[in-house]
């Protein structure tokens, strides 16, 4: 008896999953095929496959890309998302390292002001950011980086440093004594112990970089467009927008994030788990 | 060793503080001064007191958007992690394909709110056409879509928490209450969710927080429209900023206020949290 | 050259903690000496004052003719061993051991040649690629041991070394590093809390209680001849028993009145010269309280009690006995031995009585 109702139960558990997949997937696969559809039936309708009538082949990606600079968009979004992340996962781990070493007034300031951080929204630092940011000559693809390291410190500090109290002291003696100073006790001993909480670091800020769009937007977003900040220009003054070259590039923002999902998943989601845990 | 590690602070601490400065701390600072002033430019602030924070709470478009972010807030958070918890468990359940699952389910946590906004753009425009309207139409259709938005955004994150908070239950404990008689329901209400609560607690504060500085899907989906209507708390601020000149001051009391409403969140969540762990 | 010289060390923390307290103390070359104590006594402290890992607030610090006192860790040719092994989690057990040697550019051969031989000596030669996750509580000891020899220091510091380890291994780990002392040209120092380790291994001891130094002698002098009640109560398993008396000194013979017994103190001018009526401890170990009544002095009072446990140890007793309200333990051969329960006769063995004021807690003799 007991059997047939577990086999009942997962009959219904599995067409609940199958319909919420269906729910979860479907949006994504319905931009996908209007964005192959001309633009004009894209809006009178949108659920329908395409047809020969209306099949407008790689049109819309032609004209979105010319529009949006696309492919510059990329370049800029890589670039700014792989150097922002480097440069906060060394800095951050080495200030976290320190101020969880050396005990003083200053640092436990520091770490407090860091934690503080966390919970100050963007809109609070947003004008006086932006300009600061060009006071300093900050407003430019490496400038940026600056900017990011400081407002994504918070998080990454304080998730480096609950990770280093749990690292035994006798192993940065013992490298001590093995020889190594505080620079080579850091990068060669604590460094690559910390690895599970980089990954996490640098996943947790990747993913805010990427999709970052008020942020860039605000400081560089004139001279440099981002993916996202691209993307938004679409929508033209009074608000019409070109659905046609808007489906296409729906399209070429998601596949990035799709193809980094499949082949980081097992991090993203553990990284994900890590962050929402600790914060 | 202590004494020197100290001398190394310009490798250490250096880098990673100046930009906390440039970035975080003198922008915040000069944030809550200028709450107080009236300014274009940073240079010519003149100091007017309390009366930006008046100017935004007589202001109907600051007290709708509250209300609004308020209202979306709760709705979304309730729905968020029913629904949450409930795939959860079914993914708990000894299923096979479970991977499969959760990963469709949170791939949507990847996408960003500018591009997410045009996706829902798309759909809630191609089902709201058979009535011959659009989203903009009604402030109410904004902020269902809002809604439905932000739970595909955020149901896989929430779902991920809570597997990981039910996969922590000893197994013993469950075969303890089953032995003890308890069915299904039973042990849920006895067992899973008391054990869940740590999980809960964040992903409340998760789903609450994220709700609550809604931004880029706002202004993707529905930039405020009809009228003002559909702004959120961000998208307010954000606009009284950058597209009402002589507001500026006010616009970042209105930031304050924003401020501080999400520390209070924050605050509250620590206490739940720290209570628990007296508690435990 | 590798003796250690410490002269008046003292370790005050910034809250006027007193760690160590005025220890002066010459360690020789080769010597194996450990440092014994209580929690919290400052053995670890000491120890890691050698290793230059805590700061000398007060004294010098020599090694050979060198004063250290300034002088990092790495510089000291020093070589030291943790409680908790401090393995670097994300290095093999090769690169554990060869870490140090990297770090002072030696060769590569040279590296190789040192790492094998070591992991040979310490019979892990199997273990090299793994992590030290993947290895056991005494092959990670091993490892430990490794990482310090390979650099053949002329100092070897252990901070608690077996303490991580179940009882039998670390009985076979204690007769290695005991070979280990013998088979290398260095200066052992040694920090445990458990007096069987420091007996067994040390060629001296050093006894700490409160950051002071109570007692410095070899094993079989500190049991024999401990210095004060806290030395001869640390020292020997089970426990010396201490029994609260009276000195009474009648016709040039000196008894130790304990309750209405008397006992006989051997013969010393020390304790003639003591007052009548001076309060004092007696102090006997488990194994010199006679029960067996063929071993009696004939003209010395026997004392009774009851005994309250009887422990059967194999080939001996532990006896737990209540003689008028005060607590003593023997050690008896388990074929002449009372049961629990059962009335008990016993001496003193007199020659083997410790005296102690019972004041200053300071021997007499």
């Amino acid at each position: 008896m007991t059997k047939t109702r577990t086999g009942l139960g997962h009959a219904l558990a599995y067409v609940i999953l199958i319909l919420m997949s269906v729910i979860f997937l479907a949006p994504v696969f319905i931009v996908l095929f209007n964005s192959f559809k001309s633009k004009l039936y894209i809006t009178s309708e949108p659920f329908r496959l395409p047809t020969a009538e209306t099949f407008a082949g790689l049109e819309n990606y032609f004209s979105g890309l010319a529009k949006t600079d696309f492919f510059s968009a990329f370049g800029r979004s890589l670039f700014i998302t792989v150097f922002s992340v480097a440069a906060i996962v060394l800095f951050t781990s080495m200030t976290a390292w320190y101020i969880t070493r050396v005990k003083n007034r200053f640092t436990s300031f520091l770490y407090y002001a860091f934690v503080f951080s966390m919970i100050v929204p963007f809109q609070m630092v947003m004008f006086t950011m932006v300009k600061t940011a060009n006071a300093l000559h900050l407003d430019n693809l490496w400038g940026i980086i600056v900017i990011y390291l400081g407002f994504g410190a918070g998080l990454s500090v304080f998730m480096f440093s609950g990770f280093v109290k749990s690292v035994p002291i006798e192993i940065e003696e013992a490298a001590m004594i093995d020889g190594c100073g505080p620079i080579r006790t850091f990068f060669l001993v604590v460094f690559p112990i910390m690895k599970p909480t980089a990954i996490t670091v640098a996943i947790l800020n990747a993913m805010w970089i990427w999709n970052d769009y008020l942020l860039p937007y605000l400081v560089i977003g004139t001279d440099y467009k981002t993916i996202p900040i691209a993307i938004q220009y679409l929508r033209g003054g009074y608000g019409s927008i070109d659905m046609g070259a808007m489906m296409a590039m729906l399209v070429l923002a998601i596949i990035p994030i799709v193809i980094f999902y499949l082949f980081c998943q097992k991090y993203i989601i553990k990284g994900v788990v890590a962050g929402a845990v600790k914060g | 060793m202590r004494k020197n590690l100290k001398k190394y602070y310009p490798v250490f601490v250096l880098p990673t503080t100046a930009s906390f400065f440039i970035a975080f701390v003198f922008p915040f600072l000069a944030g809550i001064v200028l709450s107080f002033t009236k300014f274009t430019t940073v240079t010519n602030a003149k100091w007017v007191g309390l009366q930006n924070y008046i100017k935004a709470f007589s202001n109907e478009d600051f007290v709708n958007a509250l209300w609004f972010t308020v209202k979306f807030t709760i709705v979304s958070v309730i729905t968020i992690n029913i629904i949450a918890f409930a795939l959860a468990l079914l993914l708990t359940r000894s299923i096979k394909g479970t991977n499969i699952f959760r990963t469709v389910f949170f791939m949507p946590n990847l996408i960003g709110g500018i591009v997410l906004g045009y996706i829902w753009l798309l759909i809630i425009n191609g089902v709201l056409q058979f009535f011959g309207v659009t989203v903009t139409y009604d402030a109410s259709y904004g902020f269902w879509g809002l809604v439905i938005l932000t739970n595909w955004q955020l149901i896989g994150y929430m779902m991920i928490i809570y597997i990981a908070g039910i996969q922590n239950i000893p197994t013993d404990l469950i075969d303890a209450a089953k032995v003890d008689g308890a069915g299904f329901w039973g042990i849920l209400r006895h067992v899973i969710i008391p054990m869940v609560m740590p999980s809960v607690t964040i992903c409340l504060f998760l789903t609450i927080t994220n709700s609550f500085k809604l931004f880029d899907a706002n202004l993707a989906l529905t930039d405020g429209a009809p009228g003002r209507e559909t702004s959120m708390l961000a998208l307010d601020i954000y606009k009284t900023f950058y597209a009402r000149t002589g507001w500026q001051g006010v616009g970042q009391a209105k930031a304050v206020v924003f401020f501080i409403i999400l520390a209070a969140i924050a605050l509250i969540q620590l206490a739940l949290t720290r209570r628990k762990e007296v508690e435990a | 050259m590798a003796s250690i010289t410490l002269k008046n060390v003292f370790k005050i923390y910034p809250d006027g903690f007193t760690a160590v307290n005025d220890l002066s103390l010459e360690i020789r070359d080769r010597e194996f000496v450990v440092l014994v104590g209580p929690s919290g006594c400052g053995k670890s402290t000491t120890l890691r004052m050698i290793a230059g890992l805590e700061e000398i607030s007060k004294g010098e610090l020599y090694i050979g003719d060198r004063l250290v006192n300034s002088i990092a860790p790495k510089d000291r040719d020093i070589a030291m061993v943790f409680q908790s092994y401090a393995l670097y989690p994300d290095k093999t057990v090769y690169k554990n051991i060869s870490f140090g040697l990297e770090r002072r550019k030696t060769p590569k051969d040279e590296i190789e040649k040192r790492v094998m031989q070591a992991a040979k000596i310490l019979d892990i030669e199997h273990l090299l690629n793994r992590k030290p996750r993947a290895l056991s509580g005494g092959q990670r000891q091993r490892v430990a041991l490794g990482r310090a020899i390979v650099r053949s220091p002329s100092v070897f510091l252990f901070d608690e070394p077996l303490s991580n380890l179940d009882a039998k291994l670390r009985t076979a780990m204690r007769s290695e590093i005991t070979k280990l002392h013998k088979n290398l040209d260095a200066t052992f120092i040694y920090v445990t809390h458990d007096q069987t380790e420091a007996m067994t291994m040390g060629d001296r001891i050093v006894v700490m209680r409160d950051g002071v130094v109570q007692q410095v002698a070899k094993p079989q002098e500190l049991y024999d001849a401990p210095r004060n009640m806290f030395v001869a109560g640390f020292i020997g398993s089970p426990q010396m028993n201490f029994v609260d008396a009276v000195l009474r000194n009648k016709n040039g013979r000196v008894f130790a009145a304990v309750k209405d017994d008397a006992v006989l103190l051997p013969e010393n001018e020390k304790f003639k010269a003591l007052p009548d009526g001076k309060k004092v401890k007696l102090g006997i170990r488990p194994e010199n309280i006679v029960t067996e009544k063929e071993r009696f002095a004939p003209d010395e009072p026997v004392l009774h009690g009851k005994v309250d446990i009887c422990e059967l140890m194999g080939s001996e007793v532990f006896l737990y006995i209540d003689c008028k309200g005060t607590r003593l333990t023997v050690r008896a051969p388990s074929y002449s031995a009372p049961k629990a329960d059962e009335e008990v006769f016993f001496q003193f063995d007199r020659n083997k009585l410790h005296l102690f004021d019972a004041e200053t807690e300071e021997v007499i003799r």
